[in-house]
């Protein structure tokens, strides 16, 4: 089975379509900066701005009950001392009602005790076992967040160094420039997420930029092998012998993609609820990596 | 074709290995799979860095309070080098060893300045009456009383007045208690310090007093703390001055020294403390005062709690996941491949044993996201294999006989399935050197899988397919290749 991308027709086409990705994820992460409650390029979760998380389940004998989550939030408000917290405070129930999830600014743990024990009363009997419960304070949000951003520019340094070292200054080039569109996209696809339904990135949002920015280079550096490999053996000339290449990697490349993003999807479908923004987060990575590895990258290199 | 033979037996042996290895030595299971809670401590220092030492201090101290708790199979850790990680396993309250831990209690026996008694009883007074308003609004935010809030807040200006003290908190609750630590502050500065301290201590226990239900907790003196609280007695003994045990700056205990100690003071080198403890409080004081005063403050930063029965759920989980995660990749490349998917699905298999194994003898504490990296790794694995396969049916339709093939496939793809594996490492590397205690569990499987991957998708699987190949029936080049892709 032979592939024939057309890479030299397209090229305008390919250089285009990314242009476009890259102004809505540019457009996202303005609007989320300007636009939104949190003033933020991206709506960062309680990693970095601390707080308390709870998700626990309720007994329910046969279904669980209705409530409205506002009357429980003015139950739990007469019950509280600190009035501050509970103006903050998002209930949610899921499956049923059965499954609470709090969201309040941070809490300490007696105070966050409470507050369960307090829930307990108004729509109990609670499954402790089933507790999940984070909190944390504001000033280690910060500190996470700064070991988030230093991480990731960091790797990026190491990887951009060992890409220059490995290649020549335009293949060099070419390859960055394909993994920043790649994080660039995701990071925007995320600022939207956050826009429209709310999503908060942790930071295993953050491991997942890193991750990604390994993989991503990773795919480009094999197809960039290859076109240096033919070219010097040429054949045809220079734009042909870079399609040429693409093609032939293409299978390669799509195959690992699949095989990579089979694993992450199980993962989604199967695995624990704390996984599922991260796996989408690698997933859409690996697509926008793969899809710029074939195309874009080697679209930069042809010549006019 | 010898040296293969040897290898497939090193192969074998070392499967053997893995598998004895996680029966005898099983994996260890984070808090998220397992239940429990984790408290991250964070030491304060106003300036500049905490110091190793210092480090080293607090988390003797740390440790010894948990270990006087009676938790067990607790798991104490530094990060990042001002900071503990604790772990309590399985149901353990995390509040009581929050408020054990969080505490300095530096303890400090001071004598009262002389002739400040009609100060120190006016403060003691309001202090009781600061204590009593505290109670009485907690009653009142209960039963929605807004008069006796209203009084609460009445009470609350008197003695603003009296102190000649504004509050700034923005809430009633908040108020009394900046009053209260003012009222405390100003006890505390009516005595002077004296050289008996926490240090003099080398010993601390509870009882029950027998006059009423409250719990008092006794010191007992080394010799020459016992030498120091003898000399301080006797200097104030019969006189109107007082002794303060203070704790954490707060005095917790004003007592007078009779008369009869003038002469050699209270001897003995023990003391006890009654300052109206309940039951829990004494058990938490005598874990401070035995494990020893921090050097630092600090404060409990981060906490996460898992129940047992979600810690197991998340384990059902993760295993779906990894299980149609393998059998799907499994089934994609035996679909493309044929035998040589079947190759691969057989160094999977080994991969993902070794990957345990090599976990349970680091040993590596498996968490949620280390699942996930294991799991990531799973595809990565088989993209060295998808590297070679290729260069393998290429060579294939070049007309190449099939060992030929074979081996300049595995030749060919073995530097760039090398140079491309660097830089996820170089990411983990990154992440586990940066990252917090959770995203290390990821760099580190994610980093140990393609480490090991490169052993099993280079030799194991070469090894499996030679092994293959010494079979005449399993030679044939449809095998190799799709039969419609074999025209081509």
């Amino acid at each position: 089975m032979k592939y024939n991308l057309e890479l030299i027709k397209n090229k305008r086409k390919i250089i285009g379509f990314s242009t476009v990705l890259i102004l809505l994820s540019l457009l996202g992460i303005l609007y989320s900066t300007f636009n939104t409650s949190y003033k933020k390029p991206i709506n960062l979760g309680m990693d970095f701005v601390g707080g308390n998380e709870l998700r626990i389940e309720r007994i329910c004998k046969e279904e669980c009950s209705n409530f409205s989550p506002d009357s429980v939030l003015e139950n739990l408000r007469e019950n509280s001392k600190n009035k501050n917290l509970l103006n903050n405070i998002k209930l949610q129930s899921q499956n049923n009602n059965k499954l609470i999830s709090i969201r309040t600014p941070y809490l300490s743990i007696e105070e966050s005790n409470n507050l369960i024990s307090n829930l307990d009363n108004i729509i109990g009997p609670l499954n402790y076992e089933s507790k999940d419960s984070r909190l944390i304070g504001p000033k280690l949000g910060k500190r996470l967040l700064t070991n988030c951003i230093t991480s990731l520019l960091v790797s990026l340094f190491a990887i951009s160094l060992y890409i220059t070292i490995r290649f020549d200054k335009k293949y060099a080039l070419f390859a960055l420039l394909a993994l920043f569109h790649d994080l660039l996209i995701v990071f925007g696809i995320f600022s939207w997420l956050g826009i429209i339904l709310s999503v908060e990135v942790n930071s295993l949002f953050a491991v997942s930029l890193l991750t990604i920015a390994g993989y991503s280079v990773n795919d480009t550096v094999v197809i960039f092998d290859r076109i240096r490999e033919n070219l010097k053996s040429k054949k045809e000339g220079y734009n042909e012998t870079i399609q040429l290449s693409v093609n032939e990697s293409f299978r390669r490349t799509t195959f690992t993609s699949i095989t990579t993003l089979i694993p992450l999807l199980s993962i989604i479908l199967f695995g624990s609820y704390s996984l599922f923004w991260f796996s989408l987060a690698l997933s859409l990575g690996i697509i926008v990596g793969s899809y710029s590895s074939i195309l874009l990258a080697p679209s930069l290199l042809l010549k006019d | 074709m010898k040296r293969r033979q040897g290898w497939l037996f090193f192969i074998i042996f070392l499967f053997t290995l893995s598998v004895y290895l996680l029966i005898n030595y099983p994996l260890q299971l984070g808090l998220d799979l397992q239940g429990g809670s984790q408290l991250t401590l964070q030491i304060i220092k106003e300036e500049g860095k905490v110091t190793r030492d210092e480090l080293e201090a607090v988390n003797s101290v740390i440790d010894k309070r948990v270990n006087n708790l009676g938790v067990s199979e607790s798991n104490l850790q530094t990060l990042g080098g001002d900071q503990l990680i604790l772990e309590l396993p399985g149901e353990q309250n995390p509040l009581v060893a929050s408020r054990v831990l969080g505490k300095t209690a530096l303890l400090e026996f001071r004598t009262q300045k002389k002739g400040t008694s009609t100060d120190l009883k006016a403060l003691q007074l309001q202090r009781l009456t600061i204590k009593e308003l505290i109670e009485q609004y907690s009653f009142a935010e209960k039963s929605q009383n807004d008069n006796n809030l209203n009084v609460i807040q009445d009470d609350l200006k008197n003695i603003e007045q009296e102190l000649n003290y504004s509050s700034t908190s923005n809430d009633l609750y908040g108020k009394l208690i900046e009053i209260k630590k003012y009222v405390d502050k100003g006890i505390t500065n009516l005595f002077i310090k004296t050289d008996l301290s926490g240090k003099d201590l080398i010993n601390a226990g509870r009882r029950q007093e027998q006059t009423n239900s409250n719990w008092e907790v006794l010191l007992t003196f080394s010799n020459s703390g016992g030498e120091k609280f003898a000399e301080i007695t006797k200097s104030i003994a019969g006189t109107n001055q007082l002794l303060a045990i203070i704790l954490d700056g707060e005095s917790i205990s004003e007592a007078s020294v009779g008369n009869q100690f003038a002469s050699t003071g209270i001897t003995g080198g023990s003391a006890t403390i009654s300052g109206n403890f309940s039951a829990e409080n004494a058990r938490e004081l005598e874990v401070q005062l035995k494990g020893g005063s921090l050097p630092l403050p600090i404060e409990v930063v981060e906490t996460n709690t898992i129940g047992a029965l979600l810690g197991s759920k998340n384990i059902l989980k993760s295993l779906y996941a990894a299980i149609s995660g393998l059998i799907f990749v499994g089934i994609f490349m035996i679909f493309n491949y044929r035998i040589l998917g079947i190759v691969s699905v057989l160094s999977l298999v080994l991969y993902g044993f070794f990957n345990l194994a090599i976990y349970s003898l680091i040993p590596v504490t498996l968490t949620l996201p280390g699942i996930s990296g294991l799991i990531l790794s799973i595809g990565m694995a088989v993209d060295a294999n998808i590297l070679i396969f290729e260069r393998i049916r290429e060579e294939l339709y070049d007309g190449n006989t099939l060992t030929r093939s074979i081996d300049s496939g595995f030749q060919r793809a073995n530097s760039s399935i090398v140079d491309g594996h660097i830089t996820t490492l170089l990411s983990c590397f990154v992440l586990f050197l940066l990252g917090t205690n959770f995203v290390k569990g990821f760099a580190a499987t994610l980093g140990i899988g393609v480490l090991i991957s490169l052993f099993t998708s280079l030799n194991c699987s070469k090894t499996i397919l030679r092994f293959f190949t010494t079979y005449q029936s399993l030679r044939q080049k449809n095998l190799y290749l799709p039969k419609n892709n074999f025209s081509n």
